[in-house]
């Protein structure tokens, strides 16, 4: 351990960086990196390298090849390039891999070299070619800025969201600016660029000069820039060798160098970290590397290979043919504890876990020391934290192992920090593992990607039980973790065109089980925009809630399908929006046939057509052979849509002959005798005048008796044949409306009554005439002549008859309608009659 | 009278939270449309809002005018208006109308439609087809369930009778699911549910998968309420079909009492005005009187007057103090309650005046006739008469369907011609009523091959009952016949008398029915609810065409108190009588159980009946 802080090396008086080999690269580059377009995504993705990219000739053998390998140089996908000219290549913020071609065109590719799509950066650009162009993050996405062959340039500030925006012109911009960056304050997207020793600011409304402050004069031109990763920071690079280092905002600067170097660098990023104690640019020539800062000395670097510079968010990945490597700033946890003779407490406890481990004494008296100074906590703390900034396990063990020892001496130490650690840190080591080639660091990028964007990249490298075991692990909520990996995976397993149908469905089927928030109608809507239309109804079968099958079933034209799920899901709304679906694919004939078969969905239809398309519920009528209904609409029609006579007849007519159809006598007979009524109301009013339209036909005939049309009356019941009870009831009810007694009398003794003479006794008494209601009373059949008596209110006689009847219903009822004192004696009567019957 | 509840009655939940939650939803709805805008209210819509939100509350939350939505357009001057309607394509069409012409005035506003108690599609399409969806803003106000009591909640659909029986539409049906789902939000899972009916069932199913797609928010609940029973109204249309003895059923199909009020008119009030007097459990003369049978409630409040009188006398002979204490303490209740009194008096003597014209003893006996299956043709000729005399067309409709019913049918001859007369005297357009009554199965001719039952009797004697069952399915799915004789038969439904049956102290449920006739609905809730299960009912499920939409599912009930195992909710499915009610309340009462009663509606026999009429528009 003593050669621990080898590699370190001072940037000025507080601060040290360091350089460590992250792996030992296992691409077998046939190409030197310079012969290469390389494009690295940032928080340790995958490098995409496109060889051969300036050959024109069409030779199958140098044809140019993209390929894009893990951060550890295991190969992820190969491909012949076939398109045109790239001139720059990029990572988005979701590691998609974009290709800006020399006419504008940028091309999407996936982390497995999968086309995904493509969008043009607009005419402007394909007129005048791409001359350069870059991919930058932005905290809405990633875009793309292209400077074109006019000295112009464009970006889209989010590729996701694709608006592109031409930039003002740089007035007098006769070549190409030397160098120039996109920059993002506010929000939004800047282009620094420089022209001789002038550097201008593009923003969508004007182009404006800016002069750095405290620029070294001299300065003819400007050969390279740089933004850090949070676009907070500038780094100018002159034909003097001078490097100014300032705000990106060009208010402030920070410091100067001069490195007397005046070839232009290959590469100028920045090294920072937030909180950084002392923030450095890195600079890259063919074999050197230097690291400059606020320090007369710069620490400096031979490079044995081509090299290529990534910039992280704290620190700088650098990798070559047959190295990668990582330099960054020493985090203070890390530099107070291996300080060569540092006393803090967290390398005193360190110290003291391993003398304890060698069983010496000495290691209570380094507690001691940490415990009189009242340290321990702080101390502990230190060691958890420097754990995580360390690359090696051994070392992060052995920081641990010093934490924990500590932790025995603290009453009161909550145990989440070291817990969540390593928990953490063995995340991070999984990922890290060459096989996998992620290279996280903890503090910040691990941090701020989140375990969500995390497990989202493993699963895009198709790493899917790695990703279950890190959630299986960290034990997340499984809607977020395992079911959603799953879900993914399947989408894959889908893809698999070489697997069949059944095997596929049942595999997912079988891994998925139902598992919660897996939604198989996704998985399904996937397989369909694969092409596997047969594969994506197979997991349908497997969607609990009907509901969600039915929109894909649509989509693929299952509409027959989609229609008796929408019918099992119960839920009316989607059943009609697959009728109206339906109602449009197929043709009327076929329409009504489905719905034949679909009693409910038929319903619903015919429901809506009732309000809405009247002329729709015929033919659907028609087509089933449905007559009687067909009838029935008519009928509604004669007495709703009809307003002339003749037209509510035809409609009549048509009813009947349907009511034939359905074999419906009665019906049609009915109908027909309307027909014959309405024809004769017309009569009626046209001669008598008055209403009888849409009268019935028992309110017609009483409208003729009330009117005084007698004869006419008769005839109509002739004609009708209306049944003589009916008659009787009708005049005698209109008779006695008319308070026309003589006539009542005339008519009741005409014939004998059909209807015995009770009811001529109610009627009378129902307009109060008892003089009237008491002639009929004696013609009242025996069984109803207690009550004609009662109604005339002759109590006493009523009870002789029931006497005489012997009948206790007939007494009791007599009894019930005696009344206090008038009919005392009647009552008595009855009293004995009753004594004397029970005697018997 | 008035029987008091068992001590161990359970308590029912509160369910005015319905209401507040109503409330709240509408009042947020509101607000969504920000400043003075003019409020268009269906019809139906009214008495149930005036339930839950008032005229002052809705005005709180700037509601300027407020509009009926009827045939005549409207005449606002708002620039901001907002519809609440059922989710009609007749309203769709009014709304439609009164946009278009705004916007052929050239005029801009601001529209938005509140759906209660859910938004069909087929609405946004009608909207659409109008050309104004895109002018339109939609919401829900998922208000479906109104608290009319405290044991009785309705859902206010009357449609959906006629929708679900007769179109065979189902859209309510998810309506119902939800609102059960909301019951088992708010008042934990039910540990026992009981069903019988198509719709029962489907709504069942649809309930279950709403509770299976939000699991866990229940899971960990107590059970409020121990049971819940589903049940179609086409089980037992005869029930709904009889006329009604109880007071609240006969105040009901005299007065027709509307979201739980009534209006009561001058012959009521003794004055010349008429009065809308709410119906629940908080009038306490009502409360007494609600579930008597008729006959028994006019020597009730006269007793009651006179105990009131013996009260208000009893100030005579008080000094000073005491008169002081019983004017500010008993006087106020005992004016309410004398005006209550005076109130339900006068109704009585209402009713009475109306019934003795009508022949009510005569109409009484030939439905208890009926009821029995003796003098049919007596019965027969009593209804011929009925319409002859053209006495109403409700009426002579409603005997009608009840002698079909009974007798599975009506013999060919009387099919026709009771049709013939009743067309004769009431309009041709009938003809389009008889057309509905036959498909609900409520009106139906015997058919030729009707002596079926003698034949399915004598096959059921020679091979087993299993394969005879099966016959008879196999009939019955090509007519539904209602077997009312011999379910009647098999589950005791006329009790028999020996001597007056004495309506003061009921025995049975009968009493609702004048101890003629046990309703058949409550029956089969109260043998199920026995058996705690469907087992022994095979005979009576085949009978009513039920064999496979008969279900029961029981949960563990570890978690289930023995108070809340005695609350059971009773769902109809298309309306219940205030007599079915009544019953219930009854067999509550001897058992220990509290009933729930959760309706699409209250209905009785008119309403069923114009539900199924075709009037000329």
């Amino acid at each position: 351990m003593d050669c621990y802080t080898a590699n370190w090396n001072p940037l000025g008086d507080s601060a040290f960086y360091r350089k460590y080999e992250l792996y030992s690269m296992d691409w077998d580059l046939k190409e030197e990196l310079r012969d290469c377009l390389v494009a690295a995504a940032p928080y340790g993705g995958p490098i995409a390298l496109l060889r051969n990219p300036w050959r024109k000739e069409k030779a199958a053998s140098v044809r140019p090849v993209l390929e894009i390998y893990s951060a550890s140089g295991m190969p992820l996908a190969s491909l012949l390039w076939k398109s045109g000219p790239v001139v720059s290549l990029g990572w988005s913020a979701e590691e998609e891999l974009l290709c800006v071609q020399e006419d504008g065109v940028v091309l999407v590719y996936g982390l497995h070299g999968d086309f995904r799509r493509h969008f043009s950066m607009g005419n402007e650009v394909l007129q005048n070619r791409v001359l350069d162009a870059r991919i930058f993050h932005t905290e809405f996405g990633s875009g793309v800025a292209i400077l074109t062959g006019a000295h112009r340039f464009t970006l889209s500030a989010n590729v996701g969201d694709l608006k592109l925006r031409r930039m003002p012109e740089v007035p007098g911009l006769q070549s190409a600016p030397s160098c120039w960056t996109t920059l993002c304050q506010d929000r939004v997207a800047h282009i620094l660029l420089a022209v001789g020793p002038d550097l201008y600011l593009l923003d969508h409304a004007a182009c404006s000069s800016v002069t750095p402050p405290g620029l070294a004069p001299g300065v003819s031109s400007f050969l390279q820039m740089a933004v850090s990763f949070t676009y907070r920071h500038l780094a100018l690079f002159t034909d003097t060798g001078y490097i100014w280092m300032g705000t990106a905002s060009l208010k402030e600067k920070l410091c100067e160098f001069n490195c007397n170097i005046r070839a232009p660098p290959k590469q100028m990023v920045w090294c920072s970290r937030p909180r950084s104690k002392e923030r450095a640019v890195v600079v890259a020539w063919e074999r050197r590397l230097m690291v400059v800062g606020d320090a007369p000395e710069s620490i400096q670097f031979v490079l044995d290979e081509d090299s290529y510079l990534v910039p992280e968010l704290d620190g700088v990945r650098i990798f070559s043919r047959s190295t990668h490597e990582f330099l960054h700033e020493v985090p203070v946890a890390s530099e107070e504890i291996f300080k060569i003779a540092s006393m803090a407490p967290g390398a005193l406890l360190l110290e003291a876990q391993k003398e304890y481990e060698k069983e010496s004494q000495k290691a209570d008296e380094y507690l001691r020391e940490i415990q009189e100074l009242g340290q321990l906590t702080q101390a502990v703390q230190q060691c958890i934290e420097a754990a995580g900034h360390e690359h090696r396990p051994d070392m992060q063990k052995s920081l641990l192992r010093a934490a924990s020892f500590g932790k025995c001496f603290l009453d009161r130490f909550p145990p989440d920090s070291f817990v969540r650690m390593c928990q953490d840190l063995r995340v991070l080591n999984a990922v890290r593992d060459y096989h996998i080639g992620i290279p996280l660091t903890y503090s910040h990028r691990y941090k701020q990607l989140t375990i969500q964007v995390l497990l989202d990249r493993l699963v895009l490298r198709r790493l899917y039980p790695l990703a279950i075991q890190i959630c299986e692990y960290l034990r997340l909520p499984e809607v977020q973790g395992v079911s959603r990996i799953l879900a993914h995976w399947a989408c894959y397993k889908v893809q698999q065109k070489d697997v069949s149908d059944e095997d596929v469905a049942r595999a997912i089927n079988q891994k998925l089980g139902d598992t919660p928030g897996v939604s198989y109608s996704d998985i399904a809507a996937r397989a369909y925009g694969c092409g596997r239309t047969e594969l994506a109804i197979k997991l349908l079968e497997y969607e609990p809630r009907s509901g969600e099958q039915v929109p894909l079933l649509l989509k693929m034209k299952r509409s027959k399908l989609a229609l008796s799920k929408a019918i099992e899901s119960g839920d009316t709304d989607l059943v009609f929006t697959v009728l109206l679906h339906l109602k449009n694919e197929l043709n009327r004939g076929d329409f009504f046939m489905t719905l034949r078969n679909q009693p409910m969905a038929l319903s619903l239809y015919r429901q809506f057509c009732k309000y809405q398309e009247l002329e729709t519920l015929k033919d659907l009528y028609n087509q089933d052979d449905n007559h009687q209904e067909l009838g029935s609409f008519h009928i509604r029609a004669s007495y709703a849509a009809e307003e002339r006579i003749e037209g509510r007849v035809a409609a009549l007519q048509t009813a009947a002959d349907a009511f034939y159809k359905a074999k419906n006598e009665f019906a049609a007979k009915a109908t027909e005798d309307q027909m014959r009524l309405l024809r004769l109301q017309r009569r009626l009013e046209d001669e008598l005048g008055g209403r009888f339209l849409d009268l019935s036909l028992h309110d017609t005939v009483t409208t003729l008796i009330l009117g005084g049309h007698n004869k006419r009356a008769e005839q109509l019941a002739r004609d009708f044949r209306i049944p003589d009870k009916r008659l009787w009831w009708l005049k005698l009810t209109a008779l006695a409306d008319l308070e026309d007694w003589e006539e009542l009398e005339k008519f009741s003794k005409s014939k004998k009554s059909p209807i015995g003479y009770l009811p001529f006794v109610e009627i009378c008494m129902k307009q109060h005439n008892k003089y009237e209601a008491k002639k009929y009373t004696s013609r009242v059949g025996p069984e109803q002549k207690v009550k004609a008596l009662l109604l005339v209110g002759d109590v006493a006689q009523a009870a002789d008859v029931a006497i005489e009847h012997r009948n206790e219903a007939e007494l009791s009822l007599v009894l019930s309608h005696c009344t206090g004192a008038t009919d005392g004696a009647t009552a008595d009567k009855i009293q004995r009659a009753r004594a004397q019957a029970q005697k018997k | 009278m008035a029987f008091p509840h068992r001590p161990d009655a359970p308590e029912l939940p509160d369910f005015s939270m319905l209401k507040r939650l109503a409330r709240d939803q509408l009042i947020y709805l509101l607000e969504q449309l920000p400043g003075k805008k003019d409020l268009f209210i269906e019809a139906d819509l009214m008495s149930p809002l005036d339930r839950i939100a008032n005229v002052s509350i809705l005005k709180q939350h700037e509601v300027d005018k407020l509009y009926k939505v009827e045939s005549k357009p409207a005449v606002s001057s708002s620039e901001q208006l907002c519809f609440l309607v059922r989710p009609r394509i007749k309203n769709m069409r009014y709304i439609a109308n009164l946009v278009n012409a705004d916007k052929l005035a050239g005029r801009t506003r601001k529209y938005k439609v509140i759906f209660s108690p859910q938004k069909f599609y087929a609405c946004e399409m009608v909207l659409e087809e109008e050309g104004i969806y895109g002018d339109v803003s939609c919401d829900e106000w998922a208000f479906s369930l109104l608290p009319l009591d405290v044991d009785l909640l309705s859902m206010e659909l009357p449609e959906f009778f006629r929708d679900y029986f007769l179109e065979g539409d189902q859209r309510w049906i998810n309506t119902v699911a939800q609102a059960l789902h909301l019951l088992s939000t708010l008042y934990g899972p039910f540990p026992n549910c009981y069903g019988i009916g198509r719709c029962a069932k489907m709504s069942y199913e649809l309930w279950r998968k709403l509770e299976d797609e939000e699991d866990g928010e229940t899971k960990g609940r107590r059970p409020e309420i121990g049971h819940i029973f589903l049940l179609d109204r086409d089980m037992d249309f005869v029930t709904a079909l009889c006329s009604q003895v109880v007071y609240e059923g006969l105040v009901d199909d005299t007065f027709r009492i509307k979201c739980g009020s009534v209006d009561f008119g001058p012959e009521v009030t003794s004055s010349d005005k008429s009065l809308k007097v709410l119906l629940n459990a908080e009038d306490k003369v009502f409360n007494e009187i609600r579930n008597e049978h008729f006959s028994n409630v006019f020597g009730f409040l006269s007793q009651k007057a006179r105990n009131l009188q013996a009260q208000y006398d009893r100030r005579r002979g008080m000094d000073i103090k005491q008169m002081k204490n019983f004017v500010s303490q008993e006087l106020k209740g005992l004016k309410q309650e004398h005006r209550l009194l005076s109130l339900h008096i006068g109704a009585c003597e209402s009713i009475m005046k109306k019934k003795t014209k009508q022949d009510f003893q005569e109409l009484i006996k030939t439905e208890h006739a009926l009821l029995e299956g003796f003098n049919i043709r007596e019965s027969t000729s009593y209804i011929e008469e009925h319409i002859d005399r053209q006495v109403s067309p409700i009426e002579s409709l409603r005997l009608m369907c009840l002698l079909s019913i009974t007798e599975n049918g009506l013999i060919p001859k009387d099919y026709r011609s009771l049709k013939t007369q009743y067309l004769q005297s009431y309009g041709p357009e009938h003809l389009l009523t008889f057309s509905n009554l036959r498909r609900a199965g409520l009106l139906t001719e015997q058919a030729p091959g009707d002596t079926l039952t003698a034949v399915e009797s004598k096959v059921s004697k020679l091979v087993t009952d299993k394969a005879a069952g099966k016959i008879t399915d196999a009939f019955s799915s090509l007519a539904k016949r209602s077997n009312f004789r011999a379910i009647s038969k098999k589950l005791n439904l006329i009790p028999r008398v020996d001597g007056e049956y004495d309506l003061k102290v009921p025995r049975d449920m009968a009493y609702v029915f004048s101890g003629a006739y046990v309703p058949l609905s409550c029956r089969i809730i109260e043998q199920v609810l026995e058996r705690r299960s469907w087992q022994g009912l095979d005979e009576v499920v085949r009978l009513l065409n039920c064999s496979e939409l008969a279900f029961t599912d029981m949960t563990k009930e570890d978690k289930a108190s023995s108070e809340s195992l005695r609350l059971i909710l009773v769902v109809f499915l298309g309306g219940c009588t205030f007599s079915e009610i009544s019953a219930l309340r009854f067999l509550g009462r001897e058992k220990g159980y509290r009933f729930i009663f959760l309706t699409t509606a209250v209905t009785n026999s008119a309403r069923l009946m114009e539900a199924m009429s075709e009037v000329k528009a």
